[in-house]
């Protein structure tokens, strides 16, 4: 389980605190969706579970954030990083490598892992992104998509308990990007992975998403699930949070008086609203 | 008018990106580009501002290949924004940024200067600001408007609303449609099938390098080969009204199954419920 309580921050150089009172609970085995407009803190609140805050960025730090027990402000970045697994946002900072397989024995190499674990772990990353067939390519050859995949394998061969992404779809095409998800959703369920993503592409989120967490200036707004953080689209517009068009729909037929059920996540749920409502 | 004829392209001869890629596009539309991350339409895109010349067929601006063109005189007609903003700014105030095309052509007068002011004004962007310290929102802004100031006949945007969130996606998308309402025409390439829908007049996919389809949005969006061949996923509004008529083929032809936007969804189905009430 991960905890915030009352957690705020402000980066020395800030003026103002980036995150205010922060209170959130993920349940082991979450796939937590954090979403909210450019500035509102979602970054931040990932350094704050990777350790990355305090212990890289110092800064007034209030308030306690614990991960399976351990209060990150108390715990040595070494020992966090074995416990939460980080792709970056800019994935080519994260590469130390030229060759993909290079890539993912650098990690394994530094946690110390047995040798004859070595190569069932990367066997099982790879696979599980879909990727073996990239082992002996180089980095730089690889498209962005490749690339996404190869950042995350290169985490999950760690088995962290806890993974959190800072917007891995970014520079993907929908097809790339829903593949993604999908290949991580089904990580996570297998393994018990707690899943922390930021991402934009609130239509994803809807989809694969337990918990919808909409940030706006450092303070939660929303901490629920999907549909139900879906039915404020109005508000979510005004914090700068486009709803898929199907949620959009679903409301605007509610309002109407036309529907009365849950908010429609993807476009399947609508179509089967739209249905029953012809019916 | 931008026209491509059989256009086969590489870098620097290396494996092709291009094969054999023919598309016109007339004065005044709006055209969007579609595919997966390889396509081709970064590639395509450089084409058209001369970036990039082919090593088969014609790139014609207005009826020149660009192979004829100065850099000068295809930068006049065509405005081009990078995927990365940063790859484009290069100036240290944002003024500075705004005037940069103007003082390259040695254009820069009070008329300039004008059009400056009013562009920072409209877009709220402070121009003694330093655009290295802007947020990522504002740097692709400005990168856009240091292109629309110059007011140039076609504008090339690749991947304008990559990143943003819903408000700056807006800013972008609004200045974007702003300047295709003064007559310019645009060809943007992007991902967002939502944007897309909401704004381009027609769509070109791409894929491996090659044009799979061509022609009014929906209708290259409603067809399903396409879609298939370029992974592309569909405006949801589309996505539910081809569901729809998936389940019940009796829906053929009403108004549920060929709605595009939410409005049009939206007014089918009060039409039908109306409907309903009058027939009980």
């Amino acid at each position: 389980m991960i905890e915030l309580k009352d957690f705020s921050f402000r980066y020395r150089e800030g003026s103002e605190p980036v995150l205010k009172d922060v209170n959130l609970i993920i349940p082991d085995g979450s796939f937590v969706g954090i979403t909210g407009a450019a500035g509102s803190g979602k970054s931040t609140l990932t350094y704050a579970l990777n350790g990355i805050i305090p212990h890289c960025y110092p800064g007034d730090y209030y308030g306690s954030v614990t991960v399976n027990g351990k209060d990150v402000l108390e715990t040595s970045l070494i020992d966090l990083s074995r416990m939460v697994g980080s792709v970056c946002q800019d994935i080519d900072s994260q590469f130390v490598s030229p060759a993909v397989e290079d890539e993912m024995l650098y990690g394994l190499e530094n946690f110390g892992v047995p040798r004859e674990e070595v190569e069932p772990r990367i066997d099982e990353a790879l696979t599980s992104m879909g990727i073996a067939d990239l082992r002996d390519r180089m980095i730089d050859s690889l498209s962005g998509g490749q690339k996404q995949k190869v950042a995350i394998a290169s985490i999950l061969e760690l088995k962290p308990e806890v993974l959190v992404l800072d917007e891995p779809t970014a520079e993907l095409d929908p097809a790339s990007s829903l593949n993604v998800f999908k290949l991580l959703s089904r990580y996570a369920s297998e393994h018990g992975t707690t899943v922390v993503v930021v991402e934009q592409k609130i239509a994803l989120l809807a989809e694969f998403a337990s918990l919808l967490v909409v940030i706006d200036q450092g303070k939660i707004r929303y901490a629920d699930s999907p549909a139900a953080v879906l039915t404020h689209s109005d508000e979510l517009l005004e914090l700068g949070v486009n709803c898929p068009r199907s949620t959009t729909l679903s409301n605007r037929l509610r309002r109407a008086g036309l529907y009365r059920g849950p908010a429609c996540r993807n476009v399947a749920e609508a179509a089967d609203a739209v249905m029953e409502m012809l019916s | 008018m931008i026209e491509f004829r059989d256009v086969h392209a590489s870098y620097g001869g290396g494996l092709p990106v291009l094969r054999g890629v023919s598309f016109t596009i007339e004065d005044g539309e709006f055209v969007a580009f579609a595919g997966t991350n390889g396509a081709g339409k970064s590639t395509t895109m450089r084409l058209i501002n001369g970036l990039l010349k082919p090593d088969q067929g014609e790139v014609l601006l207005d009826g020149t290949p660009t192979t004829q063109l100065k850099v000068s005189e295809t930068a006049r007609r065509v405005g081009f924004l990078f995927q990365n903003p940063d790859s484009q700014i290069c100036c240290n105030t944002v003024h500075d940024e705004l005037a940069f095309g103007f003082k390259a052509q040695g254009l820069l007068d009070d008329e300039a200067e004008g059009r400056i002011e009013s562009i920072a004004s409209i877009l709220k962007l402070d121009l003694s600001a330093d655009p290295f310290l802007l947020n990522r929102g504002s740097r692709q802004l400005l990168a856009l408007a240091s292109i629309a100031v110059m007011e140039t006949p076609v504008l090339v945007l690749d991947e304008p609303t990559t990143g943003l969130d819903y408000h700056e996606c807006c800013a972008v998308m609004d200045l974007i449609g702003q300047m295709h309402e003064k007559g310019a025409t645009v060809v943007m390439v992007c991902h967002d099938m939502e944007v897309v829908a909401d704004y381009a007049e027609r769509l070109i996919v791409m894929n491996a390098g090659q044009v799979v389809d061509s022609g009014p949005t929906f209708t290259v969006l409603r067809n399903f080969s396409t879609v298939e061949t370029a992974s592309l996923v569909p405006p949801q509004i589309v996505g539910i009204s081809l569901a729809c008529a998936r389940r019940d083929p009796g829906l053929a032809g009403t108004p549920v199954a060929s709605a595009n936007t939410l409005d049009e969804m939206v007014g089918a189905l009060e039409a039908a419920a109306q409907e309903g009430r009058r027939s009980a």
